[in-house]
């Protein structure tokens, strides 16, 4: 069966002077895929993931959404595009200044044009959904980091987007947290949400991703099933380094 | 006797008068001084390369040049352009585009300390730069800025000392003159001065209250 995928990266590029962080990466994603980026730090999942909404702009490289190519060059076209991917980061980046309510409230005022009161019901709704009812009104500051990175996924989840970029969700988290943000995510999945989410927690891959990317000095050197790459990994590379992380965490 | 007839009925009303124009420069130069230095400051960071030259060298200028010799540009120095102003328009003109060239620092400085991360976010929630820069930034930076800018607005009020230098006469040339006319110079600047310090008194606390009307949980207030 074909089908148009809901997202398709072609040729991803970056260079940073000399220094190639991503090379002629590409990536297609379908309806309701769970795409797992792994691999060693700073070997270009970040790049990647910003790669694909423009907030780095790469050198070479094309994207399509639903079929259609992306010109980041015409400014209206890459800020519609944005809202439709959900953006969230390692380190949760909220607005400090805004309540929990606010930062979601605020993309969907300013960007959307969304009336106060919709905007409003819409962000309880969505802070519900994360389990963040009782926080509503608090700001950045006064909560965690679990509740941080969930607000950051209503935030996102508010704009509607077709697709979610997940750079290391749970990377600046204790385990208990990570379990809280977690279970969101999958939840997220149940729902038939699309997402590419990078992550070091290998148990979580191979239990929920659809497909594995493994990343390694900008190069995607190989793509498949959980199974395939944790245990019948073609690359020898990508063997080191999931027995490595066996290593260190018993079963994968 | 005399003496407190003479307060009474030359220096306190003379000093009264000095010091409602003074206050009618500073108010509106704190203010126009305030918005140039925002809208330039955002320049600076957030500019094109073209606006950001523009931004930097009016910095420089308005910084680097004394304030008196500003002064008597505009004021002496524009009419042979053909252009007339008032003293008291000369003096806001000067003291506004000075005190923007400050303000513009600070403001600069608190732009630059809000986290990329949050720049980040917000662009991939689709805003624009603009729209970045006033609700995410701004909020923020102007919060970050405030002492600094409060610093700015307490040196304005005694540097607006300098209009009577081009007949502007506020407090400090109506104390001039009084002083010149009786010889009582001591007595009459040290009365000069206690009033620039009321007024800097009620600067910096209405600039506290600003500051802790704006406080945010978590934000700023370290310790607290």
């Amino acid at each position: 069966m074909t089908q148009t995928p809901v997202l398709r990266i072609e040729g991803m590029t970056k260079r940073y002077g000399q220094k190639e962080v991503l090379r002629d990466a590409s990536l297609s994603v379908n309806e309701g895929q769970l795409k797992i980026l792994i691999g060693p730090s700073g070997g270009g999942k970040s790049t990647l993931l910003q790669c694909i909404n423009f907030l780095v702009t790469p050198d070479a490289g094309r994207v399509w959404l639903k079929g259609e190519e992306i010109v980041r060059t015409q400014k209206k076209v890459l800020y519609e595009y944005r809202q439709k991917l959900g953006m969230i980061f390692q380190d949760f980046n909220l607005f400090d200044h805004l309540t929990a309510l606010h930062n979601v409230t605020i993309g969907l005022v300013r960007v959307k044009g969304m009336s106060k009161q919709d905007a409003r019901d819409k962000a309880v709704y969505e802070l519900e959904r994360v389990g963040l009812k009782d926080h509503i009104s608090k700001y950045p500051a006064q909560l965690s980091g679990g509740q941080k990175q969930r607000v950051s996924i209503a935030r996102a989840l508010a704009m509607d987007p077709e697709v979610m970029l997940l750079d290391e969700p749970t990377s600046a988290l204790d385990p208990e947290l990570i379990s809280e943000v977690l279970t969101v995510i999958e939840n997220l999945r149940a729902n038939g949400m699309t997402m590419v989410m990078s992550t070091h927690h290998m148990g979580f891959a191979r239990e929920v991703a659809d497909e594995i990317v493994f990343l390694e000095d900008g190069h995607i050197l190989e793509v498949g099933t959980p199974d395939k790459i944790f245990l019948n990994a073609e690359c020898d590379r990508t063997r080191a380094f999931c027995s490595k992380i066996l290593e260190l965490y018993g079963s994968a | 006797m005399e003496e407190v007839l003479f307060i009474q009925h030359d220096v306190i009303p003379a000093l009264w008068r000095g010091m409602i124009v003074s206050v009618e420069l500073i108010i509106p130069s704190a203010l126009c001084g305030l918005l140039i230095g925002i809208v330039i400051g955002v320049s600076r960071v957030f500019g094109n390369a073209f606006l950001k030259t523009l931004a930097n060298t009016y910095v420089a200028i308005f910084r680097g040049f004394p304030l008196v010799v500003q002064l008597f540009i505009w004021y002496f120095g524009l009419p042979h352009l053909g252009i007339y102003l008032s003293p008291y328009v000369a003096s806001v003109l000067g003291f506004s585009l000075c005190s923007g060239a400050y303000h513009s620092e600070y403001v600069r400085g608190a732009l630059l300390s809000i986290k990329r991360g949050q720049l980040l976010a917000a662009q991939s929630l689709g805003f624009t730069k603009m729209k970045m820069i006033a609700s995410v930034v701004l909020p923020q930076a102007f919060r970050r800025a405030l002492p600094g800018c409060g610093n700015e607005i307490i040196y304005l009020i005694k540097y607006s000392s300098l209009a009577y230098m081009i007949t502007c006469i506020e407090l400090t040339g109506e104390g001039k003159i009084i002083a010149s006319e009786t010889f009582k110079y001591t007595e009459i600047f040290l009365i000069v001065g206690i009033v620039y310090l009321l007024l800097t008194s009620v600067a910096s606390w209405v600039l506290h209250r600003i500051e802790n009307r704006l406080r945010l949980p978590g934000f700023d207030n370290y310790g607290l």
